[in-house]
């Protein structure tokens, strides 16, 4: 069974005369361990799509479904959407968002604090995230002082802190250099390996595009598949 | 984990600035009640501690204090005859500026009969009080001197024999006490060219007159400007007599305005005190209006520093109760570390203010009370900000 199915999911903005449609009919299925790749101008709606999918949109239409469950059923409550996005979502953000006065250890035993662990299991476990992701070092460092390289690790580290079966990652690499983004992706190929996360990436990174293992290509609100090696010429 | 604490920690310097310039501002309301009440003991200080039932002044005038008043000073007399009347003082009192040590000190010149009569200092905290007729002193510890310093008043040096505290009149000078007659010279004595001046005058009017030289050189004496006035007399009434009663019999016997002790505090308050308080009152209530508005718009300047991370915290799924909690306790940690350093600050050198703050417990809990709650309401503003950011404001670059 696929971890995201998406059903015909259709967002629009305004009404009547005035009414933009932003995502049309998109439909798609990712599986555990998948690295999916978001391509787009800007305005073609992938933005719209990812917000649709982290449940901070809801779809006018379309269904969309984690591990066989659909989400915004009815009588779904911001605390119902809180919680699925606390458990079932990691997010990974072009420019790290670190919160800038917690440590890089506290940034990620925050997340799973959020979700109810309680401090000492939380440190416990964000540690062992730090080492998988060979950032333990610098965990008593506040985000300011260290690399860009390094904070995007330990966003990567407290997206991964409650094992979501899912993780958005927006223009995970636009902030790095070659070396350091190709140091992101293998890391997140790892982690969608070993973790068996499914990964879907918003990225205008043609650089790292070949280490995706689905592309799709999205233009004016409309989804498409697309191959590695025609998007990189 | 505590968000709001974790930022206060890392951001110490930040903090402190801010609650040291909160901080002040609560010190300046405090300040503020305390010369607001300052303003009205002191008002009240004297006719308060002025051993006396009944104050007997000139007719028609509001006297001594909130208006001239001017008695002959034998006038007592007739008033101690009056009956029900255990005991009449002369009374004088006026405001003086003079050098002392260098500097020009504003003071009130309180004459009284200083062999038993009514009206002199209450506890004296050094020294003693007036044991002759002429050139001792009691005075304030707010007028600077010492024991035995010698003041110059008039023609003559006056050493000053006792010291008290917290004397004051209603603006807030300090009381200096001194036996009647010194206290009559002070206020009337005349430079002597000035004198000879009047008296020729005088002699060239009773001439034109019609007098003779001789005969003018005689009524001479009558017709000086008599310099024993008083403004007051003070008068305890005899045990079982009822003041009001005594009162109404100076009044209508002697043709004089009589007050008890309540009547001459209102006078005062309702008089001299009443508009100064009114402006008082409403510089307290305006600097709380801009402390509520400045916390307000520190926390929001604070929230929208953070504005980044508080959608990143609501898109990794953390509830509005994180969210409030944050901006509530960073708030509150302002508003009570600030209040505190106030409180603090003014309890130490409340002193050395030259007016009289007096601090009220009760004021202190109020202003806390409005200061907390307006911290609270503050913070609303700063809260309402973060909770309609959306968590999509995170994403991107």
């Amino acid at each position: 069974m696929s971890i995201l199915a998406v059903n015909g999911i259709r967002k629009v903005f305004g009404k009547g005369e005035l009414a933009v449609v932003a995502v049309d009919d998109v439909s798609f299925e990712i599986d555990a361990g998948e690295l999916v790749a978001l391509l787009g101008p800007s305005g073609s709606g992938k933005t719209t799509l990812l917000l649709c999918l982290s449940l901070i949109l809801e779809p006018t239409a379309g269904v969309i479904a984690v591990n066989g469950k659909e989400i915004f059923r009815d009588g779904w409550t911001g605390i119902d959407v809180r919680r699925f996005r606390r458990e079932k979502i990691g997010f990974i953000f072009q420019g790290h968002n670190l919160i800038p006065f917690l440590s890089v250890r506290d940034n990620v035993a925050l997340a799973l604090q959020l979700n109810g662990v309680d401090r000492r299991a939380a440190r416990r476990r964000a540690r062992d995230l730090l080492e998988y992701l060979e950032i333990d070092h610098r965990a008593d460092y506040l985000p300011a002082a260290i690399s860009g390289g390094e904070q995007q690790r330990v966003s990567i580290a407290r997206a991964l802190a409650n094992n979501p079966p899912l993780l958005f990652a927006d223009e995970p690499t636009a902030s790095l250099d070659t070396a350091r983004g190709e140091k992101v992706m293998a890391l997140l190929k790892r982690v969608a390996r070993e973790k068996n996360s499914a990964i879907i990436a918003v990225t205008h990174d043609v650089r790292m595009i070949s280490g995706f293992d689905t592309i799709y290509h999205i233009m004016d609100g409309r989804l498409s598949r697309a191959e590695a090696d025609a998007v990189a010429v | 984990m505590d968000l709001a604490i974790k930022d206060v920690q890392r951001h110490v310097g930040k903090f402190l600035a801010t609650i040291i310039g909160v901080g002040m501002l609560f010190a300046i309301v405090l300040i503020m009640n305390g010369i607001y009440r300052g303003n009205f003991s002191d008002g009240v200080w004297l006719i308060k501690n002025t051993d006396t039932d009944l104050w007997v002044v000139e007719r028609d005038r509001g006297g001594p204090f909130n208006e001239q008043s001017r008695l002959p000073g034998d006038v007592y007399r007739s008033v101690a005859a009056t009956p029900g009347v255990d005991q009449a003082s002369p009374f004088i009192t006026y405001t003086v500026q003079r050098e002392i040590r260098g500097k020009e000190r504003q003071f009130t010149v309180i004459g009284y009969d200083v062999f038993g009569g009514l009206g002199g200092p209450g506890r004296i905290v050094e020294g003693r009080r007036i044991q002759r007729a002429h050139y001792e002193m009691v005075a304030d510890l707010k007028l600077g001197v010492k024991l035995d310093e010698r003041v110059r008043l008039g023609r003559h040096d006056v050493t000053i024999v006792g010291l008290t505290k917290g004397a004051v009149d209603a603006a807030g000078n300090p009381l200096v006490y001194l036996s009647l007659a010194d206290a009559q010279e002070t206020l009337y004595q005349q430079d002597n060219e000035a004198l000879r001046s009047a008296r020729a005058a005088t002699l060239q009017r009773l001439e034109r007159a019609g007098n003779t030289p001789d005969q003018a050189r005689r009524l001479l004496p009558l017709l000086s400007v008599g310099s024993d006035n008083i403004s007051a007399v003070l008068v305890r009434v005899s045990p079982g007599a009822v003041a009001g009663q005594v009162a109404e019999r100076i009044r209508s016997w002697l043709y004089l305005n009589v007050y008890t002790q309540d009547a001459e505090r209102t006078l005062m308050v309702e008089g001299r005190l009443k508009k100064m308080t009114q402006i008082l009152g409403l510089f307290r209530s305006l600097l709380i209006v801009v402390s509520i508005i400045m916390i307000a718009l520190l926390i929001y300047v604070l929230t929208m520093e953070k504005i980044k991370a508080i959608a990143t915290l609501k898109l990794l799924g953390a509830s509005n109760g994180v969210i409030v909690r944050l901006i509530l306790e960073q708030s509150l940690v302002i508003t009570l570390a600030a209040f505190a350093f106030a409180y603090v600050t003014v309890s130490l050198t409340y002193e050395m203010f030259p007016r009289t703050l007096v601090l009220l417990p009760a004021d202190t809990r109020i202003t806390f009370g409005v200061i907390f709650a307006g911290g609270i309401l503050a913070s609303l503003l700063g809260i309402w900000q973060a909770l309609r950011t959306p968590p999509s404001f995170a994403l991107g670059g």
